[in-house]
């Protein structure tokens, strides 16, 4: 090989690198949707595709993550928060085009695989039991720190006086459905998770599950907020959050609807 | 099965190929040859993506080409868009982690070749090209393949810097690895499964060309 | 020297990271073999001559040019010299077949020209059915004389041999040697050969140069500097075995001897008017010139210097016996010789026995006294 050569090869590099910019995104909006709506987004997505000829690219992950990556300027044309927190702050720091809305209102529940020691009692009463009797080994919740449903398990753990005892036993997911697998796999005897997933039939047809009450903690207001910058396509998905199509599968993940509480 | 994803995965390890191919073979032919004065700590440098946790690279280059960085405000004054979340990021990240992977193959076979053999190409008369093209490359050249061969798998294999720096984008950024991550976290055993297969099926056979090629390494010295 | 425009001229100058002090010539056509032993310097000088090291001080003129001068800063590459080197281990290109490698040699290794060129080198070394074969498939000796024939491929203005024979054989090296000097008839540039074979340098070079510890002692056509060596070192590094100290006592013009007197008794040695009579001398004798007293003790012939000695150690090596014999007189003097094993069992000889011996004058040979022998002797 001789210089020639090497330059070639740089050159052919570098074309090529540029070449991959910008079609991709530019075109298709990606959407950064809370990872508690997983498959309920999914359904969304296709039915507007069906409805609209629209096309959007979806990522789920832990709603603080996304907060942390909108504010470095990731190109997200959309965000689905699971804590309307999130969104106030980046409409604080300027990212997004206005406060946003609530599309949903969220629940937890607590979770047993098939099979489990434990029982699913929304109450806690067979986890506190397992507790003291050396049935539970580990739990499985997300990562209270930037996931919201995390967040809201600790509290319900707090309030039934269980968090002390347990948190030694806990298993952290990165994200609500890293728990969900968690809490699923046979590795943990179970865990809190959110209704959304838990109803989802891949998951359903692993486990058992109970609502937890939703006076034991925060509310799960759900809020998205189109980012600064979003294109045609991604306002009328926004848009289209408020239709009948998009609610009635929303009701069926065990979503709250706003205004009918 | 997820071909974007795929597809992604193979031009990243395409392009840190292209980008490590000369880099390889200067630094390697340097490091062969040359002493000079801290080279040790540079050899340490260039080895260490072999022992940090991909994290910790990624956790520097979100620090140095971030949106907040210099480097990541001039690329957007100069391009239009973000270094990181975007597949020139990877790019980049791609670079760095594979530089031992690229150089120390290669460092080994110029190694290999014996120093009278250079030295008497020099008093045949031949230009430094001459004796890259001629001599040295053809003696190396099973270590170049292994070198590129390994870059190529540990390509399609990066995962924790590929998260931190790439923001897991359909198209732009989400590889075949982090698109079975994905999977795994939806409940899709199967498409998993079957992703896992096929990386882990290239994985070997680079793995195997690469053991191959090198245990060729004495055997070109007899030709 | 002949020609020093068109021949070789080194100075070479270093402390580090081995010392040197050497300083050559070599004119065209001529062998001038750089003789010493392991570590001092040779090949270090070789490869200066051919720019793959750098002395911190030092000049190398080829053929009217220039092509070291740490005083200017000049400094050609080694690419750029027009030398033919043939490293001890050869260092053919392992992936090339034998015609490729003396084509590498060449200016414009691509011609049509080349080839025939080449073709005709390989000829020349004997290696013509040979030209495709890859270096792992050529004998040590074949590997040689490819080696040979790329150096000579690049039309050099100096062609360097490091201790190209040491890697073969006894026998193969018997024949290289005939090679050589047939070669180097059609040679016409200076050649310079390394090695630490005596005998080589005698067989087949026309001047040395002896290095030790990175200096050069003495330069010469090959027998001079063995049977006339300047100094002590040099006399030991040639591998004379009888050096001595004496004292002058005085010089007979008319008779043609110098007289030496040496541990108590007068010797008389070949007139060698340049050391003042009274002044101190080292001197040394070859082993063949100490011989064996003839049984019936005739008066001896020529500058022959009589001599009684007792023989401490007896050593066979095959058909010969080397002896030790101390000579009378406190100074413990040791004298070597070496006697055919006929003659040595003819003569009953036994450690112990006393050996009447024979100092040829005609052998005797003064050289400037050793100070550090002095030293030692005073310690």
């Amino acid at each position: 090989m001789n210089l020639p050569v090497c330059l070639r090869s740089l050159a052919v590099g570098l074309v090529w690198m540029l070449s991959c910019a910008t079609p991709a995104w530019a075109q298709v909006p990606v959407i950064a949707g809370a990872a508690d709506l997983k498959f309920a987004l999914e359904e969304i997505a296709s039915q507007f595709k069906q409805d609209t000829k629209g096309e959007v690219k979806l990522v789920f992950g832990s709603s603080g993550n996304f907060y942390r990556q909108i504010g470095q300027g990731a190109p997200f044309q959309m965000f689905l928060s699971a804590d309307e927190g999130f969104v106030f702050k980046l409409a604080d720091a300027g990212k997004t085009v206005d406060r946003g809305e609530l599309y949903a209102l969220g629940r937890i529940v607590i979770i047993v695989p098939h099979g489990s020691a434990l029982k699913a009692d929304g109450e806690f009463k067979d986890l506190s039991a397992a507790l003291s009797d050396g049935r539970l080994k580990k739990f499985a919740i997300a990562n209270p720190e930037h996931a919201p449903y995390g967040k809201r398990a600790e509290e319900a753990l707090r309030h039934a006086g269980l968090w002390p005892l347990i948190k030694d036993e806990l298993v952290l997911g990165e994200n609500v459905s890293q728990a969900a697998q968690f809490a699923t796999s046979g590795s943990t005897q179970g865990g809190i998770i959110a209704y959304s997933l838990a109803k989802a039939p891949a998951v359903a047809a692993l486990s058992d599950l109970a609502l937890i009450p939703d006076a034991w903690h925060e509310p799960l207001k759900q809020r998205m907020v189109l980012v600064k910058g979003a294109g045609e396509t991604a306002q009328n998905f926004y848009r289209y959050m408020r239709q009948p199509a998009a609610r009635t599968i929303m009701k069926r993940y065990g979503f709250v609807l706003p205004g009918e509480q | 099965m997820d071909w974007l994803a795929l597809t992604l995965s193979l031009q990243l390890a395409l392009a840190t190929l292209l980008v490590l191919l000369p880099i390889g073979i200067w630094a390697g032919r340097k490091l062969a040859w040359r002493r000079f004065r801290g080279k040790v700590l540079v050899e340490a440098l260039l080895a260490l993506p072999l022992v940090l946790p991909p994290t910790v690279l990624g956790f520097y280059l979100l620090v140095g080409m971030g949106g907040a960085s210099p480097l990541g405000q001039w690329y957007e004054a100069a391009f239009g868009r973000q270094l990181t979340f975007s597949f020139q990021g990877l790019l980049v990240a791609s670079v760095i982690f594979n530089l031992p992977f690229a150089i120390q193959p290669m460092q080994r076979a110029f190694e290999a070749i014996a120093p009278e053999v250079r030295e008497a190409a020099l008093c045949c008369g031949m230009s430094p090209l001459r004796l890259l093209r001629r001599i040295e490359l053809p003696l190396a050249w099973p270590g170049v393949v292994s070198a590129l061969v390994l870059t190529f798998a540990h390509t399609l294999g990066e995962f924790g810097v590929v998260l931190m720096v790439g923001g897991s984008i359909p198209g732009e950024t989400q590889t075949i690895a982090i698109a079975i991550y994905d999977r795994v976290q939806a409940f899709d055993t199967a498409g998993a499964g079957l992703m896992s297969a096929v990386l882990l099926l290239i994985s070997l056979t680079a793995i195997g060309l690469s053991y191959f090629a090198t245990s060729r390494i004495g055997m070109s010295r007899r030709g | 020297m002949a020609e020093p425009a068109a021949g070789l001229r080194v100075t070479i100058r270093q402390s580090a990271p081995i010392a040197l002090d050497a300083e050559l010539a070599c004119g065209r056509g001529e062998v001038l073999a750089l003789v010493g032993p392991s570590g001092s310097g040779k090949s270090t000088v070789l490869r200066c001559i051919a720019g793959l090291h750098t002395p911190a001080e030092g000049r190398v003129e080829c053929g009217g040019e220039t092509w070291l001068d740490t005083a200017s800063g000049k400094n050609l590459s080694t690419a750029r010299r027009r030398i033919g080197m043939v490293f001890q281990s050869y260092a053919l290109f392992p992936h090339l077949s034998a015609l490729e490698n003396v084509l590498e040699g060449m200016d414009e290794p691509g011609s049509s020209k080349a080839l025939e060129r080449a073709r005709e080198l390989l000829c020349k070394v004997h290696l013509d059915r040979l030209e495709l074969r890859r270096p792992h498939e050529l004998s040590g000796g074949q590997q040689q004389r490819v080696a040979v024939a790329r150096a000579l491929a690049r039309e050099p203005h100096v062609l360097l041999l490091d201790e190209p024979f040491s890697a073969v054989d006894r026998a193969t090296r018997e024949k290289l040697y005939g090679e050589l000097a047939e070669l180097r008839r059609d040679l016409n540039m200076p050649v310079i050969l390394v090695t630490h074979d005596l005998e080589e340098a005698v067989m087949l070079a026309d001047r040395m140069t002896m290095l030790s510890h990175g200096k050069s002692l003495q330069s010469g056509p090959p027998l001079e500097v063995m049977q006339q060596p300047a100094t002590v070192d040099v006399a030991r590094l040639v591998g004379l075995r009888n050096v001595f100290e004496g004292e002058v006592v005085s010089h007979s013009r008319d008779d043609g001897h110098t007289v030496l007197a040496w541990n108590g008794q007068r010797l008389r040695a070949r007139l060698q008017k340049a050391f003042p009579a009274g002044s101190k001398v080292a001197w040394s004798l070859p082993g063949a010139g100490v011989l064996l007293m003839p049984r019936d003790r005739a008066t001896s012939a020529g500058l022959d210097n009589p001599i009684d000695s007792v023989i401490l150690k007896l050593v066979t090596l095959g058909d010969r016996v080397r002896v030790l014999a101390g000579a009378p007189g406190a100074s413990g003097a040791q004298l070597a010789m070496t006697v055919p094993r006929h003659l040595a069992e003819r003569y009953a000889l036994a450690e112990g026995q006393a050996l009447p011996l024979r100092l040829r004058g005609e052998q005797i040979h003064l050289m400037p006294a050793d100070a550090r022998d002095r030293a030692l002797a005073s310690a």
